[in-house]
């Protein structure tokens, strides 16, 4: 006899596996001590019997058959329990066997686009824009990506998250890192680790000694906590934490300059040098009274000179080294891959406020070097480099870092960055404690930001803190489903409930995945939490609980298409009316609310996160107008409006857009971002620039920024607005030219250094 | 004579346009997905006619 499986191929018949399966029934069921082996093998004779009965010596029997013969048997011989049981099974495999079919269907279409297609043809291959799709490492990348994400949404999560996730009513960010546990970010504290030098796993980096290594290490910590994480890294403090590598240098330059002096001039028993370099050790800035030397030069008019010019020539050649380390730190992070699909690290920096000498030359270098750009002068796309106001520092024209304040808004005319953060906004004031650059607050480059701390009140401060990660709720849904788009009236009460229902489904989802995280070990993360870059990962052991130290990350709840959503309920958004304007903003407050509470509850950092959404911007409203058609300023755009922003096509003048945004700030505590749009001509107008920036700060943003359009023709350089034709050297896109026509061409951007 | 096609450079190559989206730059539109190139196209300039802030820069 031949038995028919279902996929169709014949075996031959084997009694010993209607036997286990069998077992199997009585042994998994809930009465299974009830029952001994003599009764499954009562079952297992009568329906051999029956089978022999019913099918010929050299028949063929399909194995749903035997299965039916099964449950006919145990029902007839009085064993309801085990039929109840084994028949549920039963109806259960042969779903999850559909469901996995279907999933294994959507897996290999999925892998069939990334293999088939260039990224150009395939849209998910630039999800994310970081990441070249066309490269073999980038689409080895998203066969991972894909496999991973489907393996968490079939063994990790629970099953109504994954619906809500496929069904575009939420969105898990970053889920294909899921089952690896990984956290997003870090604020990385480069004071800590160059103190006592660092592993990277291949020997030990030493503390380093002067501005070019401090610079250089900066990098390499990056890259390295880049693989550790699955978004991006940023430096909270790094006019402080480069201050000292300049001033080592410039002590290294200062002996060796007198030292040279000395040689040459062959002065030696004049001075006692080795007391000098003591003196020189002992110094604390570089910014000094060359009379500190008085005793070295008392005697001798010509030491006397010599040691000022040699003083001066230190602080020379210390301010080009600077530069120098400056410029290979920006290069590092745009050249040095990290990731597979061609990725550099997602580097950011926040600088602005250290008024003392070396930090005033780390900043002003640093600015500088962001200014001439890159080999050929391309405008780097990393670091993020956001740049702190605050007053009483570099905001007011007589505080001590004014100067660099308005550089920096020169240079971000040009290039785009520095972003501007913003200390004195009340929600980021309240945490700030002068002196003391760990309590001033710090962004991921993207926007994220930690600085509360429900899980742990003692480290309220941004320094060794990251998110663990973030979800965001499609609030246009929501909108549609309560407002006037598909009912008479808005129903303000049941759209408060689905908003909530949503934030306890998310907060779940971010529970759930925040326990994988806490189950991994400090091997699995070894430098993040291996070097203790993390606040209270110092000390851990490898078989230690690290869930005391990530309870101090952040878990944010984001949101997307407040605009979409407003116009939903009551037809238009907050750009346009007042009415607008006050529900958007009780919208995001009653959201924010229940988050705290959720926080004191769990006592844990739910965040509300004006969610970047770059793969995101086009997920939701795709699937939106597959259930409810085109509706206008709500589904008739190829993406939703990013978090609370006032939509980019409606025409508003920026002080506007900054009034009604920065509200938005306070309330969106797991990070926000405001954009003003410029056209080249006005980017160029640097008093119309900084105002903009000011108008920021005074309406209590928190971080923003100002985009306006920077092209660059690679043939002649230019770089600056290009319209059909390059103003460089004349030539149209994709268009050759005369060779001697791009030598004629000089390059025109003004250099900041040179007009200093 | 001079073969002037061989001193044609730039053919086929296309200008940058570096824009920010999500808070990272860009270095150029091509990796964008669509629905970014749409909101990327969409965006108008914010006019700066009626700008002023508060506390003046003294």
């Amino acid at each position: 006899m031949k038995v028919v499986k279902r996929d169709g191929k014949v075996v031959s018949f084997n009694d010993t596996k209607i036997a286990i399966a069998i077992r199997k029934g009585f042994v998994n069921s809930r009465s299974a001590t009830s029952y001994t082996e003599d009764d499954h093998n009562k079952i297992f004779t009568k329906v051999i019997e029956e089978i022999n009965k019913r099918y010929p010596k050299d028949g063929q029997v399909p194995i749903e058959v035997i299965q039916d013969i099964i449950e006919e048997e145990l029902k007839s011989l009085g064993y309801v329990d085990i039929y109840d049981s084994f028949s549920s099974y039963r109806t259960r495999r042969s779903e999850s066997r559909k469901a996995f079919q279907n999933r294994q269907h959507k897996l290999m279409k999925a892998i069939e686009s990334l293999s088939l297609k260039t990224a150009i043809e395939e849209d998910s291959k630039r999800d994310n824009a970081n990441v070249d799709g066309n490269t073999a490492m980038g689409t080895m990348l998203q066969y991972g990506s894909t496999l991973a994400r489907e393996f968490a949404k079939s063994y990790i999560m629970s099953p109504r998250i994954a619906s809500a996730h496929d069904d575009g009513e939420i969105y898990i960010h970053d889920m294909d890192f899921m089952p690896m546990g990984t956290t997003t970010c870090c604020q990385i504290n480069l004071d800590k680790l160059f103190s006592r030098g660092f592993s990277t796993g291949h020997g030990h980096l030493r503390p380093p000694k002067g501005i070019s290594t401090y610079a250089a290490l900066a990098a390499i910590a990056i890259q390295s906590n880049q693989n550790d994480q699955h978004g991006g890294q940023s430096i909270p403090a790094f006019d402080f934490y480069m201050a000292p590598g300049v001033l080592q240098t410039f002590k290294k330059m200062f002996k060796q300059a007198v030292k040279e002096y000395i040689d040459l001039l062959e002065i030696t028993k004049e001075i006692d040098f080795d007391k000098f370099v003591k003196k020189v050790d002992e110094l604390t800035t570089m910014d000094v009274d060359i009379k500190t030397f008085k005793e070295f030069y008392e005697k001798d008019k010509q030491l006397e000179k010599s040691i000022k010019k040699a003083y001066d020539m230190a602080i020379k050649k210390t301010d080009r080294e600077t530069f120098q380390a400056m410029e290979a730190f920006v290069h590092n992070l745009n050249t040095m891959h990290s990731r597979a699909g061609a990725q550099v690290p997602f580097s950011s920096i926040n600088f602005g406020t250290d008024i003392s000498y070396e930090g005033r030359m780390v900043i002003k270098n640093y600015l500088y070097a962001l200014d001439s750009g890159l080999g050929k002068g391309e405008t780097p796309i990393f670091p993020i480099s956001i740049f702190k106001v605050k007053e009483d520092i570099n905001y007011f024209e007589k505080d001590p870092n004014y100067d660099l304040f308005k550089l920096a808004c020169k240079v971000s005319a040009k290039r785009l960055f520095p972003n501007f953060s913003f200390i004195d906004s009340p929600f980021n004031l309240q945490y700030y404690k002068k002196g003391d650059p760990n309590s001033e607050v710090a962004y991921m480059g993207c926007r994220t930001r930690v600085m509360g701390n429900t899980a742990n009140p003692d480290k309220e401060i941004a320094t060794g803190r990251g998110n663990a990660s973030f979800t965001s709720i499609n609030l246009v849904r929501i909108g549609i489903k309560h407002g006037i788009a598909t009912n008479k009236e808005p129903n303000m009460e049941e759209f408060y409930k689905e908003v909530d229902e949503k934030i306890d489904l998310v907060k779940d989802q971010l529970l759930e995945r925040f326990k994988i995280q806490c189950s991994k070990k400090v091997y699995n993360f070894p430098f993040l939490l291996g070097q203790g870059l993390f606040v209270d990962s110092d000390g851990l052991g490898p078989e230690d609980d690290i869930t005391p130290v990530l309870r101090n990350c952040s878990l944010g709840v984001g949101f997307i298409g407040l605009a979409e959503c407003l116009t939903a309920l009551i037809g238009s958004h907050h750009g346009e009316t007042e009415e607008a304007r006050k529900l958007g903003l009780e919208i995001v407050s009653h959201m924010r609310e229940r988050l705290d509470n959720i926080s004191k509850q769990y006592k844990l950092n739910f965040t509300l996160l004006a969610t970047p959404a770059e793969g995101l911007s086009g997920k939701f409203v795709a699937i939106d107008r597959s259930i409810y058609g085109t509706m206008p300023g709500i589904t008739d755009k190829e993406y939703y409006t990013n978090s609370y922003h006032v939509p980019v096509r409606y025409n508003i003048s920026a002080t506007e857009k900054i009034k009604i945004e920065g509200p938005y700030h306070a309330l969106t505590n797991g990070g926000h971002i405001t954009y003003i749009e410029l056209d080249g001509d006005t980017a160029n107008n640097l008093e119309a620039f900084e105002k903009i920036v000011r108008c920021m700060h005074d309406n209590k943003i928190g971080y923003g920024a100002i985009n306006h359009p920077v092209d660059r023709d690679p043939v002649c350089g230019y770089t600056g607005v290009i319209g059909d034709v390059c103003p460089g050297c004349g030539r149209h896109e994709s268009e050759g030219i005369p060779v001697e026509q791009v030598e004629h061409f000089e390059i025109r951007t003004e250099c900041a250094s040179c007009t200093k | 004579m001079k073969n002037t096609k061989q001193n044609l450079v730039g053919e086929g190559v296309k200008f940058e346009r570096i824009r920010r989206i999500t808070g990272y730059l860009v270095g150029t539109i091509d990796r964008f997905n669509n629905a970014k190139r749409a909101e990327e196209r969409d965006r108008v300039k914010h006019s700066i006619d009626t700008l002023k802030c508060d506390k003046k820069a003294v």
